[in-house]
C-alpha cells in the first residue's frame, strides 16, 4: 500500500488500493471495521464464540531486532520476543503473559521492518449480550436502544391494548347483527381503514390537527414535549403533555390491526354460531345471552389469541414508517436511521432484537392459544 | 332429454356469474381494468409535448418522435419547444400552423426550469392539483404512479405467486424431508423484518423497477407457500391423484395439470390482497427513499415532499387520496372475488 499517490474513496479503501491516509489509519480503520479478518471469523467474533481482539497496540521490530518493550498502560511494561513466525510477550518479571498476546501484522510489516500488534482477548458477542459499539452515537448499541426502545412500547403497546378493546366488542356486535344497517355501516369503515395504510392516514391527520392548512390542535410530532418544557410541567401536566403528544400517533398505530381483527373477530364468531354445538346449546333450553357469550365466544377468540403474537412483533419493530411521520425518535425510527448512517453495528443488533421479539412474541401467542383453547396443552 | 333440463354451467362460469351479481367489486374491477388500460397510454392522455402540430404545411408528432427545440417551430426558447406557449401564440396569430395538445398538457418531469412553472402552485385550474417542490405538475405525477405501483404490485404478486406454487406445492406433494427442509428454511426467513430487510438491499444497491421486484421476491416468497401447501398436501390424497399417477403420469404433471387447478381458489381469492400489500410496500419504500429511483413518480415519494411541507394540504392529499382510492377499489374487487369464490352461508340459529 503506498501514500500520497492518489485521492482514495470508499473502495479504494474497502478494496485495498490507493489512498491518502496514513498506513497506520488504514490498518486502525480496517480492524475497527473488522476488514482485517475473514468473514467467518467475523461472524464467530461478532456471536461472542471467537476471541475478540481489544486494547491493540503496535509494536515496531526495524530489521534484526528481536525484542521490544510496549507500555501497556499505567506503567506497565510488556517485553515482546520475536520467536520465529511468532511473537511472545513477557511481563516485567520475565514470565509469559497470560493477559497479553501479539501476532505479526502482515499487512505492515515489510523487509525493513516487522510490526506486531499486542493486544487482549475477549469473547464478547452477541451471546454475551454486546451488540457492539454504535459508531453515529458513540455508545454501546444497548444504552442507544433502550430509551428509544421504551417509546416504542409505550405506542405499540397502547395501539395493540386500543385496537382490541374496540375490535373484539365491534366484531362480536358485528356478528350478531350480520347484515343488519349497523354490519354494513361498519364494514364501510373497515374497507375505509384497510385501504389506507397507517402511516398515510398519520400524514393527513398532521395535516388536518397539526396546524399549517387546517386545525393547530395538535403537536407536529415527537414523544413528547422538549426535556426543558417537560420537566417544568406538574405530573398532572406531564400526563396531559404525552396525551396530548400520543393521540394522533395512536390512532396511525391502531388502524393497521384495526380492519383485520375486527374481520377476523366477526367472522370467527359468525362460523361458530352456525356449528352444531349451539345448536345442542339452544336445544337444552339455554338463554341467548348464555349461549353467546360463554359458549360461542369463548371459541371464537381463539384465532384472535394465536394472532397477538404476530401483532406484537408488528407494533413494536414494524413502525419506521409512523414514527418517521411523526418524528418519534423510536426503536424502528433508530433502525431506519441507522442504515442511511451506515452504522452497521446498529442496524445487525436491530435485526437481532427484532427477530427475538417476533420468536418471544410467536411464543407468547402459543401461551395465549393454550390459555383460551383448553384442547391444547403442552406436553 | 327432458326439454326444460338446464346445462349445467361450468363451475367458473358460475363464479363469473355470482361475481357480476355483486355490484360494489364488479364496477370497482372494471373501472380498474379501463383505468389501468388508459394508463398505458398517459403519454398521449397527459403529457407536455404536443400530439400533432402543423408548422409551415409540415406535420410533426412529437410525443412520438420526442425532442424538438424550439427554433425548429421558429419559438425563441433555449432548449425544447414550450408546445404550451406554440398553442397559445398561434391560435392568436391565426396563421395556418395549428397544435393539438394532449388533454392535460403537463408532464410529471416537468420541473421548475420549465417556462412558467411555479413552485407551490395551489390547485387551480391549470394544475388540477397544484405543483410540488420543484415545480412539477401533482395531478401527472399521480397518474403516471398510478401506473408504476399497479404495474408493479401485479407484477411481483404474479412472481410471488410462481415461486409460492412451485416451492408450497412441491412441499405439499413430496411431504417429507422436502417439506421438512422448506419449513424450516420458511420459519427462519418469516421472522426476519422483510421491509428492513429490503431497505439495508435497496441502501447499497440502488434499485430500479424490476431490481425491485427481484429483491422484493426474494424476501416475500413466503405469504403463497403456507396456502399452496395446505392446498396440494390436501389434494395429493384424493382419488384423482392416484388414478393419474397409476395410468402413468409424471410427477410434474400430476402437480401441474392435475392439482394445481383444483387448488386455485384460495390463489385467486387471495390475489386482489397480495396486489394490496404491493401498492402499499412500494408506497412504503418510496416513502423511506428506498424504492424507485428518482425522479419516477411515486405516491410514497409524493407524500414524503408533502409531509416535509405540511403547509402544503394538496401534496399530501393527492397521493393519499390516489392510494386510497385505488386500494379500496382492490379491496372490493378482493371483496366480491371471495365471495363468488368460496361463499360462506351463515345460518344463525334462533
Amino acid at each position: 500500500m503506498q501514500e500520497g499517490e492518489s485521492v482514495g474513496s470508499v473502495g479504494d479503501i474497502m478494496g485495498g488500493g490507493t489512498s491518502i491516509l496514513p498506513a497506520s489509519a488504514m490498518r486502525e480503520l480496517k480492524r475497527f471495521y473488522g476488514f482485517d479478518k475473514p468473514v467467518y471469523q467475523r461472524y464467530l467474533i461478532w456471536l461472542g464464540i471467537w476471541p475478540r481482539e481489544i486494547k491493540h497496540r503496535e509494536v515496531e521490530f526495524p530489521d534484526g531486532m528481536i525484542e521490544a518493550q510496549k507500555n501497556v498502560g499505567r506503567g506497565n511494561y510488556m517485553t515482546l520476543r520475536l520467536e520465529g513466525d511468532k511473537v511472545s510477550v513477557y511481563d516485567k518479571n520475565g514470565n509469559l503473559s497470560d493477559v497479553w498476546s501479539a501476532s505479526i501484522d502482515p499487512d505492515g510489516s515489510d523487509e525493513a521492518m516487522i510490526l506486531a500488534t499486542i493486544f487482549q482477548t475477549e469473547y464478547s458477542g452477541i451471546l454475551t449480550g454486546n451488540l457492539g459499539t454504535s459508531y453515529t452515537y458513540d455508545q454501546p448499541v444497548t444504552e442507544v436502544m433502550a430509551p428509544r426502545f421504551k417509546v416504542s412500547m409505550f405506542f405499540g403497546l397502547t395501539g395493540l391494548f386500543l385496537s382490541y378493546i374496540v375490535c373484539i366488542p365491534l366484531g362480536i356486535r358485528k356478528a350478531l347483527n350480520h347484515g343488519s344497517a349497523f354490519d354494513f355501516l361498519s364494514s364501510v369503515t373497515i374497507f375505509v381503514a384497510y385501504s389506507i395504510p397507517g402511516f398515510a392516514l398519520g400524514g393527513v391527520l398532521l395535516v388536518i390537527f397539526g396546524g399549517g392548512s387546517f386545525w393547530d390542535v395538535f403537536p407536529l410530532g415527537g414523544f413528547r414535549s422538549p426535556t426543558e418544557i417537560w420537566q417544568e410541567l406538574s405530573v398532572w401536566g406531564q400526563i396531559k403533555d404525552q396525551l396530548w403528544h400520543a393521540i394522533l400517533p395512536i390512532i396511525a398505530w391502531s388502524i393497521g390491526s384495526f380492519a383485520g381483527l375486527t374481520v377476523l373477530m366477526k367472522n370467527s364468531l359468525l362460523e361458530n354460531i352456525s356449528q352444531d354445538y349451539i345448536r345442542t346449546a339452544f336445544a337444552k333450553g339455554l338463554q341467548e345471552k348464555r349461549v353467546i357469550w360463554v359458549h360461542a365466544i369463548r371459541n371464537s377468540v381463539i384465532p384472535i389469541a394465536s394472532g397477538i403474537g404476530g401483532i406484537i412483533g408488528v407494533v413494536i419493530a414494524g413502525s419506521y414508517l409512523i414514527e418517521k411521520v411523526f418524528n418519534i425518535d423510536g426503536f424502528g425510527k433508530m433502525g431506519f436511521e441507522a442504515i442511511i448512517d451506515r452504522d452497521y453495528p446498529i442496524t445487525l443488533g436491530f435485526l437481532v432484537i427484532v427477530v427475538m421479539i417476533r420468536l418471544v412474541a410467536n411464543i407468547l401467542s402459543d401461551i395465549a392459544l393454550a390459555t383460551v383453547d383448553p384442547r391444547i396443552r403442552f406436553k | 332429454m327432458p326439454e326444460n333440463q338446464e346445462i349445467s354451467l361450468s363451475i367458473l362460469k358460475k363464479r363469473w356469474l355470482k361475481f357480476k351479481t355483486l355490484k360494489r367489486g364488479y364496477y370497482s374491477f372494471i373501472l380498474l381494468i379501463i383505468l389501468y388500460t388508459l394508463s398505458w397510454f398517459l403519454p398521449l392522455l397527459i403529457n407536455n409535448r404536443a400530439l400533432v402540430l402543423s408548422y409551415e404545411g409540415e406535420m410533426y408528432f412529437p410525443v412520438l418522435s420526442g425532442y424538438h427545440t424550439g427554433a425548429e417551430f421558429g419559438q425563441d426558447v433555449p432548449g425544447e419547444a414550450v408546445y404550451r406557449q406554440l398553442q397559445a401564440t398561434w391560435t392568436e396569430a391565426d396563421n395556418g400552423n395549428w397544435i393539438i395538445m394532449p388533454v392535460y398538457p403537463y408532464s410529471p418531469y416537468e420541473d421548475i426550469t420549465a417556462v412558467g412553472n411555479k413552485m407551490y402552485d395551489p390547485p387551480s385550474n391549470t394544475h388540477w392539483l397544484g405543483t410540488d417542490n420543484t415545480g412539477r405538475d401533482v395531478f401527472a405525477r399521480l397518474c403516471y404512479a398510478f401506473n408504476i405501483s399497479i404495474s408493479f404490485a401485479l407484477v411481483l404478486t404474479i412472481l410471488n405467486y410462481i415461486i409460492g406454487v412451485i416451492i408450497g406445492g412441491s412441499m405439499g406433494y413430496f411431504g417429507g424431508k422436502f417439506d421438512l427442509f422448506f419449513q424450516r428454511i420458511i420459519e427462519i426467513w418469516s421472522s426476519l423484518p422483510m421491509l428492513f430487510v429490503i431497505i439495508i438491499i435497496s441502501s447499497i444497491i440502488r434499485p430500479s423497477f424490476f431490481l425491485l421486484i427481484f429483491i422484493y421476491t426474494i424476501v416475500n416468497w413466503i405469504g403463497m407457500t403456507y396456502l399452496m401447501r395446505a392446498e396440494f398436501y390436501r389434494e395429493k390424497s384424493k382419488d384423482y391423484v392416484a388414478a393419474a399417477l397409476s395410468m402413468g403420469q409424471t410427477n410434474f404433471k400430476v402437480m401441474f395439470k392435475h392439482i394445481l387447478p383444483n387448488s386455485l381458489v384460495p390463489v385467486i381469492t387471495y390475489f386482489p390482497f397480495a396486489v394490496v400489500g404491493g401498492i402499499s410496500a412500494l408506497v412504503g419504500l418510496d416513502y423511506l427513499g428506498f424504492g424507485m429511483p428518482p425522479p419516477t413518480p411515486s405516491w410514497g415519494q409524493m407524500l414524503d415532499v408533502g409531509l416535509q411541507n405540511i403547509s402544503k394540504w394538496w401534496m399530501v392529499f393527492a397521493p393519499v387520496s390516489a392510494q386510497f382510492v385505488t386500494l379500496i377499489m382492490v379491496v372490493f374487487i378482493g371483496e366480491a372475488v371471495r365471495e363468488a369464490f368460496d361463499p360462506k352461508v351463515y345460518s344463525r340459529l334462533r
